[in-house]
């Protein structure tokens, strides 16, 4: 039933390959429970981060970094006022929760889209040109890959002093991209030997030019698929990064706010204040996780076949 | 034969992106704002002494001889004094090396084999109970956030129940004690050593759990599998000696990949547990402004990284007659 629906969404649409491809993934994606459960703790988290608006608009002291309730000085339970509790300094622990999302939500699509964009053109690129350029790409790709991220950016945060958001997004990007080029440089490899490719080159396209006109169109689907798989390790990064003490200390990330729980030694006595940054963190590296693996099956025609069979 | 020139090339690799790794290291290190001789030298080192180690490091001279200088301090073991324990950074890291090692391999090793194990029993299990249970198990805690569970565990385990030590790699009682032979203090280590153990244990088990599965299914259906059914073996042996070892080797190829991952999460783990190690060391050097530390820490994890890769590497090259370069 819903494969015959989308079948007919797509009749006419030859003309655009993403489009297609995209709605044929989406109806292949509407079959995976894993899928659907990731794909609604994600609209869970993408409302908390939308609602962490609303908070300091009813009362300044519920501004996740500044704001500070001034009858409260030290960490209290949960009560009318806080829901979830305050910090060490009279913070709305809630409040802060749902900036976390939002913090979360920018670090993680901002280095995944970054290391997408920058893993599709150094994979085409490797692909396309071959040769010495295809070997070096691919070494470098080999060594970066090798390196272990959460470390390279302490060493970096060592030389450099503290680090704001952007610059730690910019070095995650920087650092995750390998993995990425490596399927697309695959991808290139074959579409390559296509015909519509000879008939470009024959037609006197330059290498630009049939690289981001005839080649990108036909990875971009799957570069983008991969996104998922980036924002959890970028979102995890961070968090780790906050945790250990080099995090940007003007946002309140998930990472941060364990930080402070455990550096003001209130993890044996605030529950209230320790489960649920962690939680938070946990739960949306599982919610792309599923996606991602959703998705796989949506790439991976071998994996569909099995779970048909069942 | 093949196998040896496989495991060269792989050497070979290695040293340049070792090579590489020291240059940009060297570069990042000299180069960046700021002074680099504050950057190697100790600021409370009295003068004749800081003196002396700027001429060791080769401070005093152009760029290109300091790098020399560099590469042969770095072959000779001379990293430096350490700000913060007043040491040369190579005593300092040499004794925490064993530490990282002994944690780090154990716990790789575990939940490989557990996840090898039970990834087997999940896929036999394919679709029943048992199967869903472990496949969402192995999500659940593959993406717990492991300095967080690292802390729920102090604090369940530790605190709360009050089962296992929560910090350090030995207690003094049992290493002040003459009486105490080695056994007790093996001993005393591997007590230590469980709740580190079980954080990196439960977060890792579940990759290869995952990965030993579907390997184990797309195996089950070669043809192989199918000749011995036709023979009439035993279910059992089918799938633990025809099936299993073949289908652990993406495991073995994961491990490799994973590694990186897997340092990242020792030196958290040994932070949140202050387990004596390189990756706490490069943590702590970092937070103390301690740059001869950090440096000679971080180029150290980057070898055990390489070293680590290329075993993995020559471990599925042995294990697999078909793959060789």
């Amino acid at each position: 039933m819903a494969e015959e629906t989308f079948r007919t969404e797509t009749k006419g649409m030859e003309r655009y390959p993403g489009l297609t491809a995209f709605l044929e993934g989406w109806g292949i994606f509407r079959q995976s429970l894993l899928g659907k459960i990731g794909l609604v703790l994600l609209i869970m988290f993408a409302l908390m981060a939308l609602c962490s608006y609303i908070p300091p608009l009813i009362d300044p002291m519920y501004n996740p970094m500044t704001g500070v309730d001034p009858v409260i000085t030290c960490s209290t339970g949960p009560s009318r006022a806080h829901w979830l509790g305050t910090d060490f300094m009279g913070r709305d622990i809630l409040s802060q929760l749902l900036a976390g999302a939002r913090v979360a939500f920018m670090v993680g699509v901002s280095a995944a889209f970054m290391s997408i964009v920058l893993g599709t053109a150094i994979g085409m690129t490797a692909g396309y040109m071959g040769r010495f350029m295809d070997t070096f790409l691919m070494r470098l790709a080999d060594m970066i890959m090798v390196m272990p991220t959460l470390l390279v950016v302490l060493i970096l945060a060592a030389v450099f002093g503290q680090l704001n958001i952007w610059t730690i997004v910019l070095i995650i990007a920087l650092f995750r991209w390998p993995g990425v080029s490596r399927i697309i440089r695959g991808q290139t490899l074959s579409l390559k030997q296509r015909p519509f490719i000879e008939a470009a080159k024959v037609a006197g396209a330059s290498h630009v030019r049939i690289i981001f006109r005839h080649i990108m169109p036909n990875v971009l689907p799957l570069a983008f698929l991969f996104m998922t798989f980036r924002v959890t390790s970028a979102i995890i990064i961070e968090a780790a990064l906050a945790f250990l003490g080099f995090g940007d200390p003007g946002t309140v990330s998930w990472g941060m706010m364990l930080q402070w729980v455990w550096k003001t030694g209130h993890m044996f006595k605030a529950p209230y204040w320790l489960l649920p940054p962690g939680i938070c963190i946990s739960l949306i590296t599982l919610s792309f996780y599923m996606l991602g693996r959703a998705m796989d099956e949506v790439l991976d025609p071998r994996l569909r076949k099995e779970d048909q069979t069942d | 034969m093949e196998l040896r020139r496989y495991i060269l090339k792989r050497l070979v690799q290695i040293t340049i992106i070792f090579f590489v790794i020291l240059t940009v290291l060297f570069l990042l290190f000299r180069l960046a704002p700021g002074d680099p001789v504050s950057r190697m030298v100790d600021p409370d080192m009295t003068p004749e002494d800081a003196e002396q180690l700027i001429h060791q490091l080769g401070l005093d001279k152009p760029l290109g001889i300091q790098y020399l200088v560099y590469l042969k301090n770095f072959f000779t073991g001379h990293f430096g004094i350490s700000f913060h324990y007043g040491e040369p950074v190579v005593d300092v890291i040499w004794n925490r090396l064993p530490n990282t090692i002994l944690l780090f391999t154990t716990s790789i090793i575990l939940s490989a084999l557990v996840g090898i194990f039970l990834g087997k029993i999940a896929s036999w299990h394919k679709g029943e109970k048992t199967d869903s249970v472990m496949t969402i198990g192995a999500l659940v805690t593959h993406t717990l956030f492991l300095p967080w569970l690292a802390l729920i565990l102090i604090w369940v385990f530790g605190y709360k129940l009050g089962w296992f030590p929560i910090n350090g790699m030995i207690s003094e009682e049992v290493w002040l004690d003459p009486d105490a032979g080695f056994i007790a203090k093996g001993l005393d280590i591997g007590y230590h050593m469980i709740l580190p153990l079980t954080t990196l244990f439960l977060i890792h088990f579940g990759a290869y759990l995952l990965i030993m599965r579907s390997s184990m299914l797309e195996t089950l259906k070669e043809d192989y599998i199918l000749t011995a059914r036709a023979k009439g073996l035993e279910e059992k042996d089918i799938r633990d000696r025809h099936a299993a070892p073949n289908a652990a080797l993406p495991v073995v190829t994961s491990v490799g990949l994973s590694l990186a991952f897997s340092i990242n999460g020792g030196a958290l783990t040994e932070t949140v547990f202050t387990w004596p190690g390189i990756g706490r060391e490069l943590v702590f050097s970092v937070s103390q402004n301690d740059y001869p530390l950090a440096q000679a820490s971080f180029l150290l994890i980057a070898i055990v990284v390489l070293i680590s890769n290329l075993v993995v590497d020559v471990l599925y090259a042995y294990l697999d007659p078909r793959i060789r370069y």
